[in-house]
């Protein structure tokens, strides 16, 4: 079990969020490059090479780490354009590189041994034996947890493994095991896993229509809204879909993680990390939410009560609804 | 009181202070400033990758004009047009006059604004996309927009977004402008 410090590490999807995630208190930073190699490739988001490099130096005058995630699959007639991705941000200075695909993994363990390298979420890896692989194979020295595990189930995954585990704490939450989703390949032709965009905006269209308005990914309709009613962005695993004659969230209810009462369950449960999902949300979501959580987690680490974040982060959860998720597991 | 998705809007006053005819110096006004700003901060424009190119149709719904704007770089041209003619664009985006001012100088978050209806879009949704991350990172000031450095822009800065504030504050305070929407 961990007794060092818990690392905060927060989103960054333009170099102006990553200075406003660094002034709200943030330990380390993630970001990616704007192409296809990071799983938050929406139009307008990521970093050029100079920025990283930029971003990298502010981060470390200000005493933050920046974490590059290189977290898609690799494609076969391409691997270059992600081997040389990770070259960039091994010569920007950055402290570590996410990634999952074996290609990216192996190029960085064999040609940037100086560099970090966490396993990136999109992997999926939650027992021992793979964590011990990748491990083994490439040297990780830090797995993101797949958000489908318990508290108890992440204690004894630590008792087995000597890498550090980052676990998500805030922010969206994927249904699905990241990494292994089709849906958005089976309504677009794109994924978060290949292409790095899940329900991409150019397949979005909101319609006027009498009776409110439509939201529709590649003209499936996903949700519809009265007017006046707020609208959602239309990811196909968060619509709203009749089924046996009933209008249902069939896959998942819109609603956001926040574990931010669990920082102590997760530090004592030997989590090294925690981390708040968002590289698409923008300065003021990153700075309040950021602040909050180092609030929070300086509270946990001085042994004082914990502050009632779920209140303090309320608006900005999606659906303004929040969940442990499975944390504290009720159901699987 | 005002509804929830409803934001100050100008007073009716304005829009007849305002007749079109008075919004047509500003489109070779903004034009300038536009170029100017991408000369020296090319890299704001390219952010916006192949929506440089597309059309947005800005509709501030409390004035009798509106925009459009083609935001590609040295060659950017906005042009004040009549209500329709921008809701052809390739994008629209409504909205009370001084959210919209608000999404430009970083006072208020797009996405909030979208989702709670304060603003609509319709259109190419990955060029509202990239032109709302752009503007998100660009963290504009008034004397950006001018081209001015040094102590002009700080007081200009000082001056424009406290003016801001005062009018927001003032069409906050007046709920028969919100019932004009």
């Amino acid at each position: 079990m961990t007794m060092t410090r818990l690392e905060l590490v927060c989103p960054a999807g333009t170099p102006a969020t990553l200075r406003a995630a660094v002034q709200a208190g943030a330990d380390a930073v993630y970001c990616g490059f704007r192409d296809e190699t990071n799983a938050r490739n929406f139009p307008g988001l990521n970093f050029s090479r100079d920025e990283l490099a930029e971003g990298v130096r502010f981060a470390h005058d200000h005493g933050s780490k920046v974490l590059v995630a290189i977290n898609t699959f690799a494609r076969v007639d391409d691997v270059d354009i992600w081997k040389k991705a990770a070259d960039a941000a091994a010569e920007s200075g950055a402290d570590a590189i996410i990634a999952a695909d074996f290609a990216v993994l192996d190029h960085v363990a064999k040609n940037h041994s100086q560099i970090r390298l966490h396993l990136s979420v999109q992997a999926a890896a939650a027992t021992p034996e793979a964590i011990g692989f990748y491990a083994a194979q490439f040297g990780i020295r830090r797995v993101v947890l797949p958000r489908v595990l318990s508290l108890q189930e992440i204690a004894a995954l630590n008792r087995a493994i000597d890498v550090e585990t980052e676990a998500f704490v805030f922010g969206g939450l994927c249904v699905m095991i990241e990494g292994r989703c089709y849906l958005s390949s089976y309504a677009t032709g794109k994924s978060p896993n290949l292409n790095g965009v899940c329900s991409p905006p150019q397949m979005v269209s909101y319609d006027e229509e009498p009776g409110g308005t439509t939201a529709r990914l590649s003209g499936f309709t996903i949700d519809r809204y009265e007017r006046g009613q707020p609208v959602g962005y239309p990811t196909l695993c968060k619509g709203k879909f009749k089924a046996d004659g009933r209008t249902s969230h069939l896959f998942e209810d819109p609603v956001s993680l926040n574990a931010g009462g669990m920082i102590a369950g997760l530090k004592a449960a030997g989590v090294t990390a925690l981390k708040i999902e968002g590289r698409q949300r923008g300065k003021g979501y990153v700075s309040e939410v950021v602040r909050a959580f180092r609030k929070a987690v300086d509270a946990v680490e001085k042994g004082g009560e914990p502050l009632d974040i779920g209140r303090l982060l309320a608006g900005q959860s999606e659906g303004a609804r929040q969940t442990a998720g499975a944390y504290e597991k009720k159901w699987r | 009181m005002r509804p929830p998705n409803a934001e100050p809007m100008l007073p009716g006053l304005f829009r007849q202070l305002f007749p079109a005819v008075a919004g047509l110096p500003l489109g070779p006004l903004l034009t300038l400033s536009l170029r100017s700003l991408a000369r020296r901060r090319p890299g704001l424009f390219e952010r916006l990758g192949e929506s440089r190119s597309a059309c947005f149709g800005i509709d501030p719904v409390d004035l009798a004009f509106a925009f459009r704007v083609v935001p590609e770089g040295q060659r950017s041209s906005v042009r004040v047009v009549s209500k329709d003619e921008a809701a052809r664009s390739d994008v629209q985006i409504k909205g009370p006059l001084l959210t919209l001012l608000g999404l430009l100088d970083g006072t208020l978050d797009g996405d909030a604004m979208f989702f709670s209806r304060v603003i609509s879009i319709s259109g190419r949704t990955e060029a509202v996309l990239a032109l709302r991350n752009t503007i998100e990172d660009a963290e504009l000031r008034p004397a950006d927009l001018l081209g001015l450095h040094g102590i002009l822009a700080r007081c200009v800065d000082t001056g424009v977004l406290g003016a801001l504030s005062i009018a927001r504050r003032l069409a906050d305070k007046n709920p028969s402008g919100a019932r004009e929407a």
